[in-house]
């Protein structure tokens, strides 16, 4: 019994820690898979979260929180794609770049808005399950009841995965980022594709962040994405940019965060920071090779130009 | 009826030629299909296209040659949109054309085949058929009845679900044709379509051209195979430094006349004949006594397949003495540049192997190829022979640095002193050997690259490829006299160029590449140029 | 002389400068603005900032202290950089220098050498350390190509998530635990492995650190400028097609410089703990490693560039804090004010330098 419990308990916080990076890298695999390496999303999380927070805060209204979130992020989505895209930039410095701008100003933006207190209390989303099967026992409470962003980070990442694999949309994003000349040579808009990848992808980083701030701790706290935007990144890299193994690193990466809590109870002696770390660590396995080809999108990274 | 004009000047453009309409051709009332008026392009420095007319009707498959870098892809890329002309003007159908990018050219219904392929290679074949023509949902199994039709009505038999990376060349050729003719083009552009292909698929190819052009596509064919030109063109338009200097309504009789425009310089450029008088001014000293001397440079069936698997040099054997020089002539494309990249190290040959004074060095890197005595001239000095950015002196002895090493720093002062000594003995001319490389003209940065590595100690080969691209006369001479003291100290060089009269004014022995076969060889006289014109268009010996 | 040197890079360097100075001065016009509208007192704000960055001797020696952390980040960057490789892993570095100097400092044994070996043992492993943590990015981009800015940034994290585990853990690096709410933090390192100070009766807080980082610098301007080796890592980092022809190796130029760039970084560590602080605690790097990156990318390859920003970025950072104690202007001001640097920076430099193409 105690152990049925714990293991719904770890389901459960596994599927909540997961979520905010579900969002996140379901926006970042477009924008990697259109060629664009956007490091800035833990700015945008960031962005997202305080814009929602706020919103949700002023109005009391967590889901025009959301909206709002995502409308703040557009304009450094829009940054991000027109310096990487437009001035051809070095993504990852630009990224970076953005990232430490969002941090400070959302934290200046907090300071100033509410002072030094740290844990307003805002309005936030109630958590839902799906008919019957919030009314299992002991798993329904657990595991079901969730913020219904889970839902749809979970509809988003089957639907961007469906797209990218069975519409014409998607078939140009693949060419945009794997073999631009061709994409352009067919008569696609490689720079209208990457944009909008982009823009994609600050949206949904925007919902993770907002998932975090509305959706899970009902507050906002300076710095609050706390490298999630990185772990959705690597989560991508050890997807090897496809949706479905994207989804199950973000479940993994959650799972040892979920670890990272439950472990003490069980008595097992695991270093708290060795869990934190293993995301970053499978990553970089990854990355290396070791677990087979990475096969990233050719054009990754790589401005494009016509010659 | 007009063909290669005056002979005065053989290679003079003719100011206006009457059209010999092909079969399925429009009469000569209807504007043309495709009119280019003037066309002019710059990359920077470098003009591309000067000054370029042609003109192309409905079923007409019209040939476009010329030497690489002669503009013909440039012109290319202009018709289908990926560059904008700086002057003249294009117009299809009698009305104004400007494309601002490929999707353009396609709403007019003008596709290309490209030289380097524009697929994607990790998708299927149904799915790069679709990039840009398909809306929403992918109907993959639909269209590949589509295709399967297509393909039954011209012959291209293709597996709809196949990845492209698992396609012979052939195969992906097929594709990309497929591709454009599933647009239903007007006006279909194939840049070097046959480069890549074995003999029967050529030939379903150009008949492929032929029914097409039947139902009145016009076609633009772009090659320097003379064979394929001869067998399917109805006319032919010479490119060579970016500009018209022949053109011809009957390619297959004046094929001559046209490989002659394509790869000789003209009357005016020959100031003094370049070839002819050096040559017989320094006669090849007879090679030094010594019968036993390992050959300089020996090739034994060298093989090498590029990235898409295409076999670009196949079984090449080849003996270069001390004190020789070696030429290997033959229209670009032929092979040449992945020969050049063996010898010069950066790639090991795919089969055979080959030796430096009778030492192999088959899987050699740079630095021991120095070492045994090879020097290199590349192709591209901008890609693999310096650094544009570093000075002359840097460049001259980028790898040999270490010799001005005093207390672990670089000693310039030696470093400038030497560039500076070297420099006048080969009369590279620069603001001083601190200059940086790219301030110097394209004469100059060779004749230092010559200087860099002809005074190598050992040096026992020199490999020269197209050491006179884009060189005045005078730098040609002073190239090739360089070359010539080097055979005179006992240097066994290989001299790789398509300048054919050049290299029978200073070779002693003569081969040609074609397809990347070796397909003969002779003495390097003016007498033997019939028998050499002809194994340059393909003609087995 | 070198004149042809000036000749050859004065009009790019000029513009470099240009561009950095631009990007810095206006970064500095958004500041203010920021500060004017969040109704705090602009001259209050730059009054505590000028005190808490040169006000006293004390937080002139700080303000010099931190800039000296920065410079080593720095200058490993640039160094890394002339080869084309950008080295993103500051922060992990100087995490990996600061446990290792840690651990060597509170050995007895080390703590016990004569002749100044207890502090300089340390701070030689810490470098060491950096740079092991650094080959391996550069052995993984030699063999599998992999993107150097991603491995260094996937192992800064590593490594700062280690220092923190090692810092939890008694059987670690942790002080013994008396209680349950004994600070995750090592015991303070003995006096013999703290930097000697150079100034003590001045009240300046300088320490030994401070000629190395001078000596390090003038060495590291030295090697990019009039070395062979120097020359040869323009050349990889130029063409290296070219420099492969040349004879250059390019692998082993490839570990070496990332490991150049890790050692840098661990000295930094080693220096930040062995000279300020003392005390391993979670957080140590603390930003330094983003810090010295910015530092590295406003250089622009030069070593002047490296402690002109580092200068800039100490005091920034000092007076950030004082800023903040005094006059309630929140330090997020200079984190934003970096950030528009570098994002102006980058966004700047390709007009400048123009940059690569596409498959």
């Amino acid at each position: 019994m105690k152990a049925t419990l714990a293991a719904a308990v770890f389901a459960g916080s596994t599927l909540r820690l997961a979520a905010p990076l579900l969002l996140a890298s379901t926006g970042e695999l477009v924008s990697e898979r259109a060629g664009v390496l956007n490091m800035s999303v833990e700015g945008m999380m960031l962005i997202g979260a305080f814009a929602g927070a706020v919103a949700s805060w002023a109005s009391g209204w967590p889901w025009l929180g959301l909206l709002c979130g995502m409308v703040a992020v557009l304009p450094v989505a829009l940054l991000q794609a027109w310096l990487s895209i437009r001035l051809r930039a070095n993504q990852i410095v630009t990224g970076i770049g953005i990232n430490i701008l969002a941090l400070g100003a959302t934290t200046l933006a907090y300071r100033a808005l509410f002072g030094g207190r740290s844990r307003t209390e805002i309005p936030g989303l109630e958590r839902w399950s799906p008919p019957g099967l919030g009314d299992l026992p002991l798993l329904g409470e657990q595991v079901f009841r969730q913020v219904p962003l889970l839902y749809v980070a979970l509809a988003l990442s089957v639907a961007v995965g469906w797209t990218l694999r069975r519409t014409a949309i998607g078939l140009a994003i693949h060419a945009a980022g794997a073999a631009p000349r061709a994409a352009d040579t067919s008569g696609l808009p490689v720079e209208k594709i990457r944009y909008g990848a982009v823009l994609f992808a600050g949206a949904m980083s925007s919902l993770g962040g907002c998932f975090l701030s509305i959706g899970d701790i009902h507050t906002f706290t300076e710095g609050m994405t706390n490298g999630a935007g990185y772990l959705a990144i690597a989560a991508v890299i050890f997807g090897n940019w496809r949706a479905g193994r994207t989804a199950l690193a973000c479940l993994l990466f959650g799972g040892a965060t979920a670890l990272q809590f439950q472990l003490p109870a069980t008595g097992i002696q695991v270093p708290n920071a060795l869990l934190i770390m293993l995301p970053y660590l499978l990553a970089l396995v990854a990355v290396a090779g070791v677990m087979g080809r990475q096969s990233p999108p050719a054009g990754l990274t790589l401005p494009f130009a016509r010659h | 009826m007009a063909g290669v004009a005056a002979p005065a000047a053989p290679w003079r453009v003719p100011d206006s030629t009457p059209v010999a309409p092909g079969p399925g051709a429009a009469p000569a009332a209807t504007p043309p299909l495709l009119h280019i008026d003037g066309i002019g392009k710059r990359f920077g420095a470098l003009q591309a296209l000067g000054d370029v007319s042609l003109s192309l009707r409905r079923g007409e498959v019209h040939g476009l040659l010329g030497e690489n870098g002669a503009g013909k892809s440039t012109l290319c890329n202009i018709v289908f949109g990926i560059h904008a002309p700086d002057a003249g003007a294009l117009s299809v159908d009698g009305a104004p054309y400007r494309p601002k990018d490929p999707a353009d050219a396609l709403r007019h219904r003008i596709a290309m085949v490209h030289q380097h392929f524009s697929l994607v290679d990790d998708l299927p074949v149904v799915d790069n058929l679709l990039l840009g023509q398909a809306r929403g949902v992918l109907r993959r199994r639909e269209y590949a009845d589509r295709i399967a039709d297509l393909s039954r009505r011209y012959g291209l038999g293709l597996e709809p679900f196949k990845r492209i990376d698992e396609l012979t060349v052939g195969e992906r050729q097929r594709v990309e044709i497929v591709k454009c003719l599933m647009r239903e083009p007007r006006l279909l552009v194939l840049d070097e379509p046959t480069a890549v292909l074995l003999p029967e698929e050529i030939r379903s190819l150009l008949q492929l051209c032929r029914q097409v052009a039947s139902e009145g596509c016009g076609i633009v064919l772009v090659t320097h195979k003379l064979a394929e030109i001869r067998e399917v063109a109805q006319r032919a338009t010479v490119l060579r430094g970016g500009r018209v200097v022949a053109r011809s309504d009957a390619p297959d009789r004046e094929i001559d006349d046209l490989v002659r425009a394509m790869i000789g310089r003209t009357a005016g450029e020959r100031a003094g004949g370049a070839g002819s008088e050096c040559s017989r001014a320094t006669p090849a000293p007879a090679p030094a006594n010594r019968p036993a001397a390992d050959p300089a440079l020996m090739l034994d069936g060298i093989g090498v397949r590029d990235a898409d698997g295409v076999e670009r040099v196949s079984n090449f054997t080849l003996t270069v003495e001390p004190g020789e020089i070696v030429a290997v002539a033959g229209v670009e494309g032929n092979g040449q540049s992945e020969l050049g990249a063996v010898i010069a190290g950066m790639r090991p040959p795919t089969s055979g192997r080959w030796f430096v004074g009778g030492r192999e060095v088959t899987r050699a890197t740079p630095r021991e190829l120095t070492q045994v005595g090879v020097g290199v001239v590349p192709e591209d000095r901008h890609a693999v022979g310096c650094v544009l950015e570093m000075s002359v002196a840097e460049n001259l002895f980028l790898d040999q640095l270490h010799r001005y090493r005093r207390h672990g720093a670089l000693d310039r002062t030696r470093l400038e002193r030497d560039a500076a000594d070297l420099m006048q003995r080969f009369d590279v001319r620069a603001k001083g050997p601190g200059a940086p490389f790219a301030s110097l003209s394209g004469g100059n940065q060779q004749k230092a690259v010559l200087a860099r590595e002809l005074t190598r100690r050992p040096l026992r080969f020199l490999l020269a490829a197209h050491p006179t691209r884009g060189l005045d006369v005078g730098a040609v001479e002073a190239v090739y006299d360089h070359v010539r003291s080097a055979r005179a100290q006992g240097v066994g060089v290989l001299l790789i160029s398509s300048e054919l009269d050049e290299l029978l004014g200073v070779a002693d022995r003569l081969v040609v590449m074609y397809r990347g076969r070796l397909m003969g060889t002779c003495p390097a006289e003016p007498a033997e140029r019939e028998r050499i014109g002809g194994w340059m268009a393909g003609h087995a010996a | 002389m070198n004149l042809p040197l000036a000749a050859r890079f004065g009009g790019r360097q000029a513009r470099a400068v240009g561009v950095s100075l631009a990007a810095v001065l206006g970064s500095a016009a958004v500041a203010a603005v920021l500060v004017a509208t969040m109704g705090l007192s602009l001259a209050d704000g730059v009054a505590a900032f000028a005190d808490g960055a040169w006000g006293s001797a004390y937080a002139l020696g700080a303000s010099v202290n931190r800039a000296l952390a920065l410079a080593l980040v720095g200058l490993g960057f640039i160094v890394a950089q002339r080869a084309n490789l950008t080295n993103v892993g500051g922060e992990g570095q100087i995490a990996i220098g600061g446990m290792v100097a840690a651990a060597f400092a509170l050995n007895p044994h080390v703590a016990a050498l004569p002749l100044g070996l207890a502090f300089a043992l340390p701070m030689l492993a810490a470098a060491t350390a950096g740079a092991a943590w650094g080959a391996l990015a550069g052995f993984l981009k030699a063999r599998s190509g992999t993107n150097e800015v991603i491995s260094t940034l996937l192992l800064s994290f590593i490594a700062v998530w280690m220092l923190y585990g090692s810092v939890q853990s008694p059987a670690l690096l942790r002080q013994p635990m008396t209680s349950s709410s004994t600070l995750p933090e090592s015991l303070p390192i003995p006096e013999s492995t703290q930097l000697p100070l150079l100034g003590a009766d001045l009240g300046l807080p300088l320490h030994v650190g401070l000629p190395v980082g001078i000596a390090l610098a003038l060495g590291v301007a030295w090697v990019l400028r009039r070395s062979v080796v120097g020359v040869q890592l323009r050349a990889i980092g130029l063409n290296p097609q070219a420099a492969r022809r040349a004879g250059i190796r390019i692998t082993a130029a490839t570990v070496g410089v990332m490991a150049v760039a890790g050692a840098f970084g661990g000295l930094a560590g080693a220096m930040m703990l062995q000279g300020e602080q003392w005390v391993l605690k979670a957080g140590f790097s603390s930003g330094y490693g983003f810090d010295g990156l910015v530092v590295g990318l406003l250089a622009r390859g030069s070593t002047i560039g490296v402690v002109a920003a580092a200068m800039l970025f100490g005091f920034l950072r000092s007076g950030g804090i004082n800023m903040e104690m005094v006059a309630a202007v929140p330090t997020a001001l200079v984190v934003v004010m970096q950030g528009l640097i570098i994002v102006a920076i980058a966004g700047a430099s390709v007009a400048f330098e123009g940059r690569r193409a596409v498959p």
